[in-house]
Parts: C-alpha cells; structure tokens; sequence
C-alpha cells in the first residue's frame, strides 16, 4: 500500500518536472537573484533610452525628421554663451540644463543619454560579432578531426600572441588611414557606413576581429566534452548526419556557457570603446560617448568635477550591471548550483 | 606537507628569536673613522670618471644651497643643438646657454648687442660686418667638481668665442649633412642655398668648393662679416638666431651627436647644462666666467641653478604651480576663470600678447579645399571673436592677417586685408554678414547649405587643440548645416609628417592646425618662410599651375620676394597684399587668433616676460626667504 502510493505521486509528480526546460529552469533560478533582476531590469531602460533618446529610430521607416524624446537636446547643440553650467542651472534665456552645460555649452544630459547609445551599441553588436564568429569556429574546431582541430586551435593561439590593446589600436589607426584615403568599391561602402555611425563601425569591427578567439575557446571545449556524451553516440548510431547532431544536439547544449562567457566580457567591450575614445581613436566629435566625455573633461576635476561625474557614474553603473547579470547567469546555468 | 609547516615555523621561530635579543642588550659602541677616502667610479655619458669622495663622520659646513629657480620647460627637448633645434623647448634652453652676435630687446624686439658689439652694412645691405667682443669664453660644466670650468685648449690656454666660431656655426647649418630643418632661414646668406641643396659626396672636391664659397668670413678673430643674396635691413635679426650662433668645432667633431649630452657640451652663454635626465629633467647653472654678471650687475638676477622638468600636461604644471613646486607656470584652459577671479591667484597672472599665430591652414590640392570659394566659405564661417571670449577666454585678438601684429610689416586688424574674418567693432563684417556671403559662395561652388561638403579636419593630440576644432566644427555646421566634418587626432611627430609638402596627398587631410611663432620679428619670417610657394615651407601646396588661383599664387610669390629688398614704405604695401592673396583671395589658411600668453609667478619671482623663446632667465631673481616662508621651512 505504501510502495504503491508513493509510486503513484512519483508518476504524479513526473510530468512536471519533465515540462520544466533547461532554459526556464534557469530564468528560474535567475529571478531568484535579486541583484542579477536588478542589473537586468537597468540594463532594459538603459536600452530604452538609447532607442529613445530622441525619435530617429522612427524616422528611419517616415523619413521625417528626428525630434528629441527623452534627451532635452540634440547632443551637438552648442550654445557657446552657456558653457560650464552647473546642475540645474538655468542660462539667460531660460532654458533649463538639468546636469549642466560642457566647456562648449552643450547640455550633458543629453550626452549622457546618447552616450548610452555608443556603448550600448558596441556592447552589442560587438558580443554578437564575437558569439557568432568564434561559436562557429570553436564548434568546427572542437567537432572535426584531430589535425583541423589543431590547425584551427595553433592559428588562434597565435593570434592569442598578440598584444591584444596595441593590436585595437593599430587597427583603428588603420582604420582612420583608410577613411582619410578614401577607397573603392566596398571599402569605401564601409568608410561611408563608418561617417554615417559617427565612427562607431570600425570599433565594432575592431573589437569583434579580436575578442572571438576567447570565446572559440570556449566552445571548441564545450564541444570536445559533449560529442563524446552518450546521446551524441546514439544519434550517431541511429543514423543522424553530422549537420543534424551539430544543430539538434551539440549547438544548445553548449549555447548556455558560451552565452554567460559572453555577457561577461560585455563590461570589457565597453571599457575598451571608453578608452579607445579617450585616447582620441573612438568615436568622431562631436559624436557623443562617455569615454570621448570623460577625456574631455577629466582635466577640470578640480574646477567642475560634475562634467566628469556624469560620464563616469553611466559608465560605471553599465558596467556593473552587466558584470552582475553575467554573475547571476553564471550561477543559473551552471548546473553544480542548482536547487541549492 | 605537514613537514613542510614545521619547518617553515622552526625558521620563522628561530627568525624572531634572532630579531630580538631581549631587551637587556646595551648599544653597541662603534668606533667611528674619522676621515676615509673612497673611490666611486661613475659613468658620465659613457665615459667612466673615477672620483674620490672623502667621506667624514661630522659634514663640513655646508655650502649654502644655490639660488634654485623651478620651472617647466614643458617637453623633452628634442636637441640642445643650435643647428637642429626648431622647437620653442629647444630654442628656448639654446638661448641660456649660448651667445647670439645680437639679441632682441624683451619690449621692442629691436636687435641689441650679444657677441658683436657693434655692426655696420654696405650701402645696399648686402655685407653685413658684425665687430664682437674679445672678452667671452667657451666653458664646460665639470661634474666630478661640481664646478664650471673655462674650456682649454691644447696649449692650456682658455678658449675665446671668436669669429671663426661664428663661420664653423653657420656654415654647419648650412651643410647638408647635418641635417638642419631650418637651414631655409639662411638661404639668406650667399651660397648657403647652393651649399644646402647640393647633391654632392661630402668629400668631393665641388663640395668643399660650395663649402668655402658660403658667404660668411672671418676678417679678422673678432670680426666676422656677411655676404647676403639680397640686400635685407632685418640681417642683425636674424643673426640673432640660434642657428647663426659660434659653436664649439673641436667638441663638436670629437664627440659627433653626442656633443649636447651633460659633460661634453660646450657653451658661452650664461648658463650652462649640469645634467640631462632624458624624459624627466634639465638642470642648468650659472656660468659665473659669463662677462653679463658684472658688466650688467643692475640687471642681473640672483638665480644660480635652473631645476627643470619636463611635463606636458598643462594641468600638471598648473597642480604643481598651486603645491609651490613651480616657480612659474601656464595657465591650463579650464583654470582660467578660476585663476582671474582668485583672490591670490590673479595677483600672480599675466595677461600679455605674444608673437604668435594659430591658424588652421587648408590643402589646397585635396577636394574638395582644391575650390578656393569653398575655402573662403570654411573661413568665413569661424567665429572668431566668439571663439576666443567664449572658448579661449584668455584675452586672444581675432586674427584677419598671418602676420601678428608684433612684427615690422603686418597688417593685422587692417579691415582691408579679409575683413570678414574680423568683428564689427573691430572694423569688419562681423559674422553674420560673413556666413551670408559664406553661403553664398558654397552655392556658387555647388554645395547649397553644404550639402555633399564633406571636410577632414585633424590637429595634433592636445586638449586645447580638441576643443577649439570641435568649437569650429559646431560654428561650421551651423552656418552649412548639411555639410559634415571629421575630426582627426594624430601625435605631434606623426602629425608633422602627415603635413609636410613632400608626403602623400591622400594621408593628409583637407584642413590641417599650427601656430607659428616669429623668430624673427619681421613679416618676412611669416609670409615668405612659411608660404613662399618656391622657398617657404609651403604645407597648403601652393603652385602657380593651379587651375583657379594659379595666377595669384604667381603674384603671392613675386609679392613676397619683391618686399625682401623693396624700402620700409613699400615693405608695408607689398606685405599688406601679400595677406590679402594668402588669407582672402588664394584663402591658403584661416587665420584664426593671435596669442597671448596666460602665465603666473610667485609673489617671489621677479622675472622679465618677454618673447616665449628667450626667457633670458639671467635676469630673474628670486627671494629665497618669501619662498622657504611660503612652503613653511
């Protein structure tokens, strides 16, 4: 009698358990951590107001003309009469700066805001360069024979020599060089492509043609581990092409680790764009973003420490959100932690 | 493992028992030796010196400290060698430590006695004979004494400056093989050109032909005398540059480029170099042999030590000026609104024009600057009285000419010459007037608005600079709001390179940024040597084959040739067209204000401000009591 009741709640309690996927089970376990919800939950808005900080993502299906939304200015409206206001100073005209005016009498709201939309934007697009990129490369590397893999692995190793910073850096100067030159064909498509984004293309590229090889790492690991797991055995044995157990069978299964290593190398991106800026190799002025801002300012510390303040809190407070979420996400798809 | 702790705390245990011997133990007495001799061998600039330091338990009565004065020289200098140096740092530090044959006045900038005591020229100012003194000597600082010492030759007798001295200087800027950049200023000189110029092997007999053919000569040991191309009244100033000063040949050619490093260099002024630091200081001393300490007693200063440091931030410097760790010191842009309403700070503030340009200059052989109407545009459309009160704010004067104001022949603020460029109350268009014709011009050259302009603006890395650019970027885009301009950063010596005439058009931009200072203070260091098509350094490209300008170009260069030898009266005329070709009609550059210099001293500082690249620091004085008072010692 006993045997058989608790067999029966065991059946009972069966198919719940089997309709709780991997996924939901670790939004699950996300939810669970407050500070991961709350970095989430920023980042959202943050992303919010990049799209909205004034109507252009509109005008791009109209046509028509872009207006502010959010910020209460365009991020290049220079109005040499009110530069270095203070907080909540209000110019001669009445109009109002809620965090004040930079040395050339531009509102840092505004440009605080846009900024957002930089490196936002290099976050991104750059994550998803170097996912997709180095996903690719590491699942062929790890999945295919002996000498490919190590064909693959030896020519990332190599790029792993060199100094990565210098290598960004060489490439923008490039870059730059190639703007300047002008090109044909496709490359000046991209130069053209590049001026319309403020610059911002050629980051994206630069950090995207790096930061890859981390994260082909990662997956040709991954990959190592699960193809010789018994399910991949039995799909093997059953028949299944090599596309189908690569698609059905190792991609989601190794999808999880690499997107944490990818949220946390969010913050690194953005750092990087902050200072390629500040060393005038960024983004073109007036173009706004919070490391071409700090480099502007940085040196009125003393005299007006809010210009630097603004740029510095946004992109601390970024930072920090992504490295707490990449923390929470860690921990909810790491399976050792789970149902603790 | 477990082993491993034990013995680990058996030596830490034995450790302590050894750091302390109980407190019982009494001081050891030792017998202090009273005078010992040690030998310490130092490397001086390679050479190994062997000194012998004597050591003494009681020190002997120190010497009082020297009269120290800090400053900032503001970068390493990139030479000390008369010849090579075309930077103010290096200019500035050569001015200390060697003598001219004249030397411009702090105020009038009129040539006034150095080396020669008197000179004279023939009757149409093509021989220039320069009579110098006999009494100055050619010294070395000495540092295993700590002493400077008179530099002997052979026969152990001191050294004199002498008129061959003055001819080995010239003619080795001159000479090809050293390499001079700023030869060009004494093409001047008869043969110089010829000499610079030619392709001739060094030892070859044609070189040594051009070599002696130089038109420069000792008559007779003190009497040095100038052949010139052209007859030029402003001869006694340019001999007062660096790159005509004696130098010293004997070290020069013993010890080849390293004859400025701290223990070989050789010099004659009132300073001379102690130590050299690369990349951190320059410490100068007092050459007490100079003739200057007595025979000018009641204009010399008390500063027997210069400490110098080499820091590029302007904020630095500032910091440091506030911590009394610099005597003197610039005023950072950001500080300046602080620094003129302190109560302390505006006492110590100078505000003075100085003889300086910034401008922005256009390449005119890149589209789309190659169109002088759309360069006239991008001129006219910089606010420039805005851009020095609301952005500068350090009492800048908008500038419509090249040529400051502090020289013989300019025309600045003439509203002939680009009136546009200047502000009504200045007597010009002002700038709305100015954006309209602007407009205007940009349609003619099919750009309404600005539409399809797309310009490549790039100055070298310095905050002032980004500012400024991106200050004249906002103007530009909204006087043509549809036209776009990108800014671009490159370091200094990159940047020099990217600019100069001979590399690559497609390196470099539309519109490039420099200043200029005046070595000289004639308009003939302006127009002439900077954008003489044939002999200036010419970096917008300028040539008389150009399809829209090429007859002004024409015109630009007989203009500025014609002014070398024409009377003071024409001089004015020719230099005042000059401006206008080079600024409105060719429109090569934008001139965009003239400098003035926003500096501090202590209340303890006297010192002369007089042209940026002569400090004459000898000078100066300090009170050293006020300084040590003020820092609390």
């Amino acid at each position: 009698m006993t045997v058989q009741t608790r067999t029966a709640r065991l059946l009972e309690a069966q198919p719940e358990r089997r309709g709780r996927s991997p996924l939901a089970d670790a939004f699950r376990q996300l939810l669970k951590n407050r500070l991961a919800v709350v970095s989430g939950i920023f980042i959202i808005v943050l992303l919010l107001v990049a799209l909205f900080a004034d109507t252009a993502i509109f005008t791009l299906f109209t046509g028509g003309e872009a207006r502010q939304l959010l910020a209460p200015y365009p991020y290049d409206e220079t109005n040499f009469k009110y530069h270095d206001l203070g907080i909540m100073e209000r110019a001669e005209d009445g109009r109002l700066f809620i965090l004040g005016t930079d040395a050339l009498g531009r509102d840092l709201l505004s440009r605080t805001l846009y900024g957002a939309r930089v490196s936002l934007a290099v976050a991104i697009v750059a994550s998803l360069v170097s996912l997709v990129v180095g996903l690719a490369y590491g699942l062929i590397s790890g999945y295919s024979s002996t000498r490919v893999d190590n064909l693959m692995m030896r020519f990332v190793d190599f790029l792993y020599g060199f100094p990565f910073i210098i290598f960004v850096i060489l490439m923008q100067v490039y870059f730059k060089a190639l703007s300047r030159r002008g090109g044909a064909g496709f490359a000046q498509f991209l130069v053209d492509l590049d001026k319309s984004m403020g610059g911002l293309l050629f980051i994206f590229i630069a950090i995207g043609l790096i930061n890859w090889i981390g994260m082909a790492r990662i997956a040709r690991g991954q990959t190592l581990s699960v193809k010789e797991k018994e399910f991949i055995e039995a799909a093997r044995a059953i028949g299944a092409s090599n596309r189908r157990i690569i698609f059905r069978h190792v991609l989601p299964n190794i999808l999880g680790p690499c997107i944490v290593a990818e949220t946390l190398a969010i913050p690194g991106y953005i750092f990087l764009e902050a200072f390629l800026s500040f060393i005038g190799l960024g983004v073109n002025p007036p173009t706004p973003s919070w490391g071409l801002m700090i480099s502007d300012s940085f040196r009125a510390l003393t005299v007006r420490p809010h210009q630097v303040f603004v740029p510095s809190l946004a992109l601390t407070l970024t930072t920090l959100a992504f490295n707490f979420l990449g923390d929470g996400l860690r921990d909810a798809f790491d399976p050792r932690l789970r149902g603790e | 493992m477990k082993r491993l702790f034990v013995l680990v705390g058996l030596l830490a245990l034995a450790l302590l028992l050894v750091a302390c011997p109980g407190q019982q133990a009494t001081p050891q007495v030792t017998k202090i030796v009273e005078t010992q001799v040690v030998e310490v061998t130092r490397i001086v600039e390679g050479t190994p010196v062997v000194e012998q330091i004597i050591v003494t338990a009681t020190p002997p009565p120190a010497a009082p400290e020297p009269v120290t004065l800090n400053i900032n020289w503001g970068t390493e200098p990139p030479t000390l060698d008369p010849s090579l140096a075309t930077d103010t740092t290096s200019v500035g530090l050569i001015e200390e430590m060697f003598l001219g044959l004249t030397d411009l006045d702090d105020e009038t900038m009129e040539p006034v006695p150095e080396l020669a005591t008197e000179w004279s020229a023939n009757e149409d100012n093509t021989v220039w004979t320069f009579k110098m003194r006999d009494d100055v000597v050619w010294v070395k600082y000495n540092p295993s004494t700590g002493e400077v010492e008179q530099e002997l030759d052979e026969n152990g007798n001191p050294r004199i400056v002498t008129a061959n001295d003055v001819v080995y200087g010239v003619k080795r800027t001159c000479d090809p093989t050293t390499g001079s950049d700023y030869a060009y200023v004494l093409y001047i000189v008869k043969g110089c050109k010829d000499l610079n110029t030619t392709e001739a092997d060094p030892d070859s007999d044609e070189f040594k032909a051009l070599y002696d053919a130089v038109g420069v000569r000792a008559v007779d040991d003190f009497t040095v005398e100038f052949t010139l191309e052209y007859g030029a009244g402003f001869f006694p100033q340019i001999a007062s540059m660096w790159i005509a000063r004696p130098q010293p040949r004997w070290i020069i050619e013993e010890k080849q480029e390293r004859w400025i490093e701290a223990g070989f260099i050789v010099t004659n002024g009132p300073y001379t170099l102690s130590e050299w630091v690369h990349g951190d200081s320059i410490v100068l001393v007092k050459n007490p042999h100079w003739y200057g300490w007595k025979e000018f007693a009641d204009e010399a200063g008390n500063i027997e030590r210069i400490f110098g440091l080499m820091i590029e931030e302007a904020s630095t410097e500032f910091a440091l000026y506030e911590a009394n760790e610099l005597d003197t010191a610039g005023v950072p842009l950001e500080q300046m609104e602080r620094v003129k309403t302190d109560p302390v700070l505006s006492k110590e503030y100078v505000n003075q024009p100085i003889n300086c340009t910034y401008y922005y200059g256009f390449i005119t052989k890149k589209p789309p600057t190659d169109d002088v109407r759309v360069r006239r545009a991008l001129s006219m459309a910089i606010d420039r009285k805005t851009l020095v009160e609301e952005v500068l704010k350090g009492g800048q004067i908008p500038a419509n000419t090249f040529t400051n104001p502090l020289n013989f022949g300019s025309p600045a603020g003439d509203p002939e010459v680009a009136p546009w460029a200047l502000p009504e109350d200045m007597g010009g268009w002002g700038y709305e007037k100015a954006v309209e014709e602007g407009r205007k011009l940009l349609e003619e050259a099919g750009y309404p608005d600005g539409a399809g302009l797309d310009i490549l603006l790039m100055h070298n890395v310095s905050e002032a600079h980004a500012r400024i650019a991106e200050a004249i970027q906002a103007m530009w885009k909204s006087a043509y709001p549809e036209m776009n301009v990108t800014i671009e950063t490159q370091e200094w010596r990159v940047y020099l390179k990217t600019i100069d005439i001979d590399s690559p058009l497609e390196d470099k931009p539309n519109v490039y940024r420099l200043g200029w200072c005046a070595d000289y203070p004639h308009a003939n260091n302006w127009v002439h040597e900077v954008f003489n098509p044939t002999e200036g350094a010419n970096e917008p490209m300028l040539t008389t084959d150009d399809p829209q300008v090429g007859d002004l170009v024409a015109e630009f260069d007989q203009t500025t040739k014609q002014a070398q030898t024409a009377s003071q009266e024409e001089q004015l005329e020719l230099y005042k067209r000059a401006e206008q070709l080079l600024v409105d009609e060719i429109a090569a550059i934008a001139p965009i204000y003239y400098y003035t210099r926003n500096g501090l001293a202590k209340p303890w500082l006297k010192r002369v401000w007089g042209d940026p690249g002569r400090l004459h620091i000898w000078k100066w004085s300090i009170d050293v009591e006020a300084r040590n008072a003020a820092m609390g010692k």
